[in-house]
């Protein structure tokens, strides 16, 4: 390592001249090396049922009997006629716009915390994994009994500070912010990287801003956290991905799937599952996926377009 | 950090101090913050203790009035998990494996190699994200179907050769993290790109392959959907397929689904347990260069 | 070092594992084709009845069929209830699912138009064989009057109430109540409150079903009619609507809301738990009350009536066995299903498992079989079924419930005045039935 390293520092301002065409060749083709195995899995695996959900959109798919083309109409259908398609959008849109924002800083948090010098410090990083790791059916049904609105766990911690908590899954205007507290529990899984992103934080760079004087908030505002913004990023596009798609919560802790009181939690992926796989209306289904893509695609572009203003790369050439 | 602290001014002096405030107050945090994470867990190893007939009673005891250990037993029992235990190993296995290199591999590609049209292919990567997977799910066992991998573990362990794009994005984000000075100097050296990808940014990423290692452990362990989906033969079926035997059309026993649900979980425990490791010592990347 | 007993640590797993799964591989191999199968025509069958008490039942049928088979052998496969017709319907798609298949009954006509399931006339050609099952289940399996199914199992929504609670408030235990009135009174009279809060509630109509049961036993029908006509807007649906106010009213939202999530997660049952004194189930959940409820005296009775002489109609569902589209061995499958539907099978399901079977003859014979309360109940959910109404779900609209549900929810909640939101949902349900 050290040698290398060494040899760094004394070549690199010779590095440009050794370009020569070949050199560049040679990377390219190394390049295209390096992604054969995502390319081969994407054109035979991924990109057919992809075309297809695609296509199929534009027909009257029903999985087993028909499969016409019947142009536009199932976009119409969406755009026109289908209350809940909108209802489902803005029961998402809400979900994302909070939970998105709230686990990413409390992971960072969280794991700020977990990189502290403190005894016993392997057990407390499993504990707080550990929701991670509990997953499934059996998760959304025991907070539905923690968020029972007298006896549950959630609302007697809640009457112990004086405050009197909300009927939460029984009322449409908490049953969204129940989801998103609930989420908040599983947060191990992003704290798990901003962990694993904060060991590329040298240490050399804490003691110097200490000697300097500066305090723990400076030192997570200018040192820590610019160094894990390539996480940040990736964290942000990749929940913003996930959370359009939240599914199981709703479809679990609703009366059989239905969506819960007035409709509220009806997310779009529930409303699409009841298309797709209740009345068989597929060609519908993947209508409403390809409508999601694009949703999430323009959010991830504009995400893209941002990340240069505050994203730092300490590997970039500048 | 004790260089410092050897030094008798006043002024590190109180540092220490801080320090150790500093200290108490984060761990009372963790051990308030654990007692919150770790109620529902509780309330799981309560219930697979007790009997159907308490489960039923209300309101909810915290502490079972009999503790019903022979549960265990039971739940291991009612189908065969230790046939599905070896299963569930194989998959994850070979799962685990195949991503740590596929997805590092790949991602070394978009983070450290320059070569036409690497947006565009990167943009694509991100886009198979953004298709929620259950439109894709039938065309997709169909051509499984087509390929005659039903009733085999191919369908659960092939794709992960290939990489998957959430795994290829988090590598890169680490990978862009290197000084591309160190990599320069490697080529310079006479070092290839596939030498500096196993030599160098796969030990200086080794947090990130050990979440990677640990997220892809995770996700084939409690895969449910692929198992069932893939897989006819019951001496086939995975883990999370046999704890769905405690659930039925009118009523669940819980007892033996939270009993069988801690079983299953114990492994992925042990197993964060152990690759921690790689966190801790994880390797300084920037201050090698810089400093 | 450290890198090195990782690259260990995997290859040791991945190793051990291989060697394991090689090992079970070879037995799984042997399992699949065993040595009975033999040059006979295997016939899958799917079921989600995988745990102890009902897989060995269920095998059991099986074994005893193949036995008498020289022809067929059937090979049973558990799949995880409500993800066995997901995979069911990839398997469909892929053509190659299954021969036999448990599904639901109530949507046996939806997927006869998707092509999801055999057209089974061809195979049942005994023109009495539809006599031997209740002929509301036989009814729900036709389409355009061809069986694409065949009745399994059913249920019937019944009324269960506490004996000893009945005495301790001074009601008769043998007199269950006849009439939506009656039940409210003795709801009254059976219901204990401290200072502010309820210690147990009477009656609350929709423990566990939904407001269309009660709509459903006002005057027999529902939603939509036999004709399959919309009807959501009729008097007897708004008045059951008021009738389940009322009791919200009486207890107050807060004590309903808490009740609903106190025993929502599907754990505590308040009926066993003492508190709630009349609630109704599936006759089967007498099984659940004899098994963990204890010392419990429990009642059982009909469903209320709206008012005398209206009927005491009731809920019922079920399952059917049926022929995937594309099974390769329809003909066989059907043998396979005729005895599955059998006397023989469905009495043995029916007194193993206590549970409710299609079957007219076979159903006798297991009320004839059971004994002391077992009996009572059992004879009583038989006797049911001739006010078991079933609602399949209507093909103009399958999706309507979707629509109709969260208005009807607004009237519940307390938000829309019966007349209001029911007029609403039967011009929505209209519509969508002329947009198909």
């Amino acid at each position: 390592m050290e040698k290398v390293e060494r040899t760094a520092i004394s070549k690199t301002k010779t590095k440009k001249a050794h370009k020569h065409m070949t050199i560049q060749r040679k990377e390219e083709l190394q390049g295209f090396v390096f992604l054969t195995p995502w390319i081969i899995g994407f054109l035979f695996i991924t990109a057919g049922p992809l075309l297809f959900s695609l296509y199929a959109s534009f027909t009257n798919y029903d999985v087993t009997s028909q499969m016409e083309f019947i142009g536009f109409e199932n976009y119409i259908k969406m755009f026109t006629q289908d209350s809940l398609f909108w209802t489902s959008l803005y029961n998402t849109l809400y979900y994302v716009a909070f939970s998105v924002p709230l686990t990413t800083a409390g992971a960072v948090l969280l794991a700020v915390l977990l990189n502290q010098g403190v005894p016993g410090m392997r057990f407390y990083r499993t504990i707080f994994y550990l929701p991670a790791v509990l997953s499934g059916v059996g998760v959304y049904l025991l907070w539905m009994q923690l968020l029972a609105p007298s006896t549950g766990l959630i609302n007697t911690l809640l009457a112990f500070v004086g405050i009197q908590g909300p009927a939460w899954l029984f009322d449409p205007q908490w049953t969204k912010p129940a989801l998103i507290f609930m989420k908040l529990w599983s947060l191990g899984g992003g704290m798990l990287l901003y962990l694993a992103s904060l060991q590329g934080v040298p240490k050399t760079l804490y003691e110097a801003a200490e000697i300097d004087g500066a305090n723990a908030f400076h030192r997570f505002r200018h040192i820590t956290l610019p160094m894990i913004t390539p996480v940040i990023f990736f964290d942000l596009v990749t929940s913003l991905i996930g959370g359009f798609q939240v599914f199981q919560e709703a479809y679990v802790m609703t009366e059989s799937g239905n969506g819960g009181p007035a409709n509220s939690l009806v997310f779009f992926n529930l409303h699409m599952w009841n298309n797709a796989f209740e009345s068989f209306d597929m060609g519908y289904a993947m209508g409403m996926s390809w409508v999601l893509f694009v949703i999430i695609l323009i959010l991830t572009l504009i995400n893209i377009k941002l990340a240069p203003r505050w994203v730092h790369y300490e590997g970039e050439d500048k | 950090m004790s260089t410092f602290a050897d030094k008798r001014s006043s002024y590190f002096q109180s540092v220490k101090v801080r320090k150790r405030i500093m200290q108490i107050v984060v761990t009372t945090i963790l051990i308030l913050g654990s007692l919150l994470i770790l109620s529902p867990v509780w309330w799981m190893l309560a219930t697979s203790l007790k009997s159907m007939r308490e489960i039923m009673q209300f309101p909810p005891t915290f502490i079972p009035e009999d503790f019903h250990f022979q549960n265990y037993v039971e739940t291991w029992k009612s189908a065969p998990f230790t046939r599905y235990t070896l299963n569930t190993l194989f998959i994850t296995a070979c799962c685990v494996i195949g991503s740590v290199f596929s997805n590092s591999f790949v991602a070394y590609g978009f983070a450290k190699v320059k070569f036409r049209f690497k947006n565009v292919l990167f943009a694509l990567v991100l886009a198979t994200m953004m298709i929620p997977g259950f439109v894709t799910m039938i065309p997709q066992y169909i051509v499984f179907s087509k390929l005659g991998w039903l009733n085999t573990y191919l369908p659960l362990i092939v794709p992960s050769l290939f990489g998957s794009a959430f795994f290829i994005f988090l590598l890169r984000q680490f990978f862009l993290t290197i000084p591309n000075e160190l990599i320069e100097a490697a080529k310079i050296d006479g070092a290839n790109h596939f030498y500096i990808w196993w030599k160098i940014a796969v030990p200086l990423a080794k947090p990130a392959i050990a979440t990677v290692a640990i997220f892809s452990f995770n996700g084939a362990w409690n895969d449910f959907l692929g198992p069932l989906l893939y897989v006819n033969d019951e001496s086939l079926y995975s883990l999370q397929i046999g704890l769905q035997v405690f659930k039925g059309e009118i009523s669940t026993q819980w007892n033996y689904l939270m009993a069988g649900s801690l079983m299953v979980l114990l492994p992925v425990i042990v197993l964060f347990f152990i690759f921690q490791r790689y966190f801790i010592e994880g390797m300084n990347i920037t201050s090698g260069s810089k400093g | 070092m450290k890198k090195q007993s990782l690259k260990l640590f995997l290859v040791l797993v991945l190793m051990l594992s291989t060697v394991l799964t090689a090992c079970s591989g070879s037995e799984s191999a042997s399992s699949e084709t065993p040595k009975e199968a033999e040059g006979k025509v295997v016939v899958d069958f799917w079921t989600f009845w995988g745990s102890e008490t009902r897989r060995p039942i269920i095998e059991k049928i099986i074994d005893d069929f193949n036995k008498s088979q020289e022809e067929i052998y059937v090979k049973h496969t558990y799949l995880p209830w409500g993800d066995i017709w997901t995979k069911e319907l990839a398997a469909v798609a892929a053509g190659n699912p299954p021969d036999v298949v448990i599904n639901d009954i109530n949507t046996v006509k939806h997927r006869a138009t998707k092509e999801q399931a055999e057209n089974l006339s061809e195979y049942i050609t005994d023109e009495n064989f539809k006599d031997k099952f209740f002929p509301e289940l036989w009814n729900t399996v036709l389409y355009e009057g061809d069986p694409y199914a065949v009745p399994f199992n059913t249920d019937t929504r019944v009324l269960f109430y506490n004996k000893d609670m009945f005495k301790e408030a001074g009601l008769d235990p043998n007199q269950p109540p006849e009439t939506w009135e009656e039940v409210e009174q003795y709801a009254e009279k059976l219901t204990v409150k401290n200072g502010d809060r309820y210690e147990r509630i009477g009656f609350y109509p929709l423990w566990n079903v939904g407001a269309d049961l009660w709509m459903l036993n006002a005057d027999g029908e529902a939603y939509l009619n036999k004709d399959n006509e919309v009807v959501i807007d009729g008097k007897a649906n708004v008045e059951a609507l008021k009738w389940i106010n009322s009791f919200t009213e009486k207890y107050g939202r807060d004590t309903v809301n808490r009740f609903k999530a106190e025993f929502g997660n599907q754990q505590a049952h308040p009926f066993l738990a003492g508190k709630i004194a009349m609630f109704t189930d599936v006759a089967t959940f007498y099984t659940q009350i004899r098994d963990y409820g204890g010392d419990m005296n429990v009642g059982v009775a009909k469903l209320p009536a709206r008012e005398e002489g209206s009927g005491h109609t009731s809920w019922g569902g079920g399952f059917v066995a049926e022929v995937p589209k594309g099974s390769d061995t329809p003909e066989e499958a059907v043998e396979f299903i005729k005895y599955l539907t059998g006397k023989e099978a469905q009495k043995y399901w029916a007194v193993k498992n206590f549970d409710n079977v299609a079957n007219i003859a076979g159903a006798e014979a297991a009320a004839k079989e059971l004994e002391g309360l077992d009996k009572k109940v059992y004879e009583l959910a038989v006797e049911n079924m001739d006010n078991t109404v079933l609602t399949p779900i209507p093909l103009a609209a399958p999706e309507y419930l979707n629509t109709v549900n969260p208005i009807v929810e607004e009237v519940l909640l307390g938000t829309k005045s019966p007349e209001e939101a029911l007029a609403e949902a039967q011009k929505k349900v209209e519509e969508l039935v002329k947009q198909n």
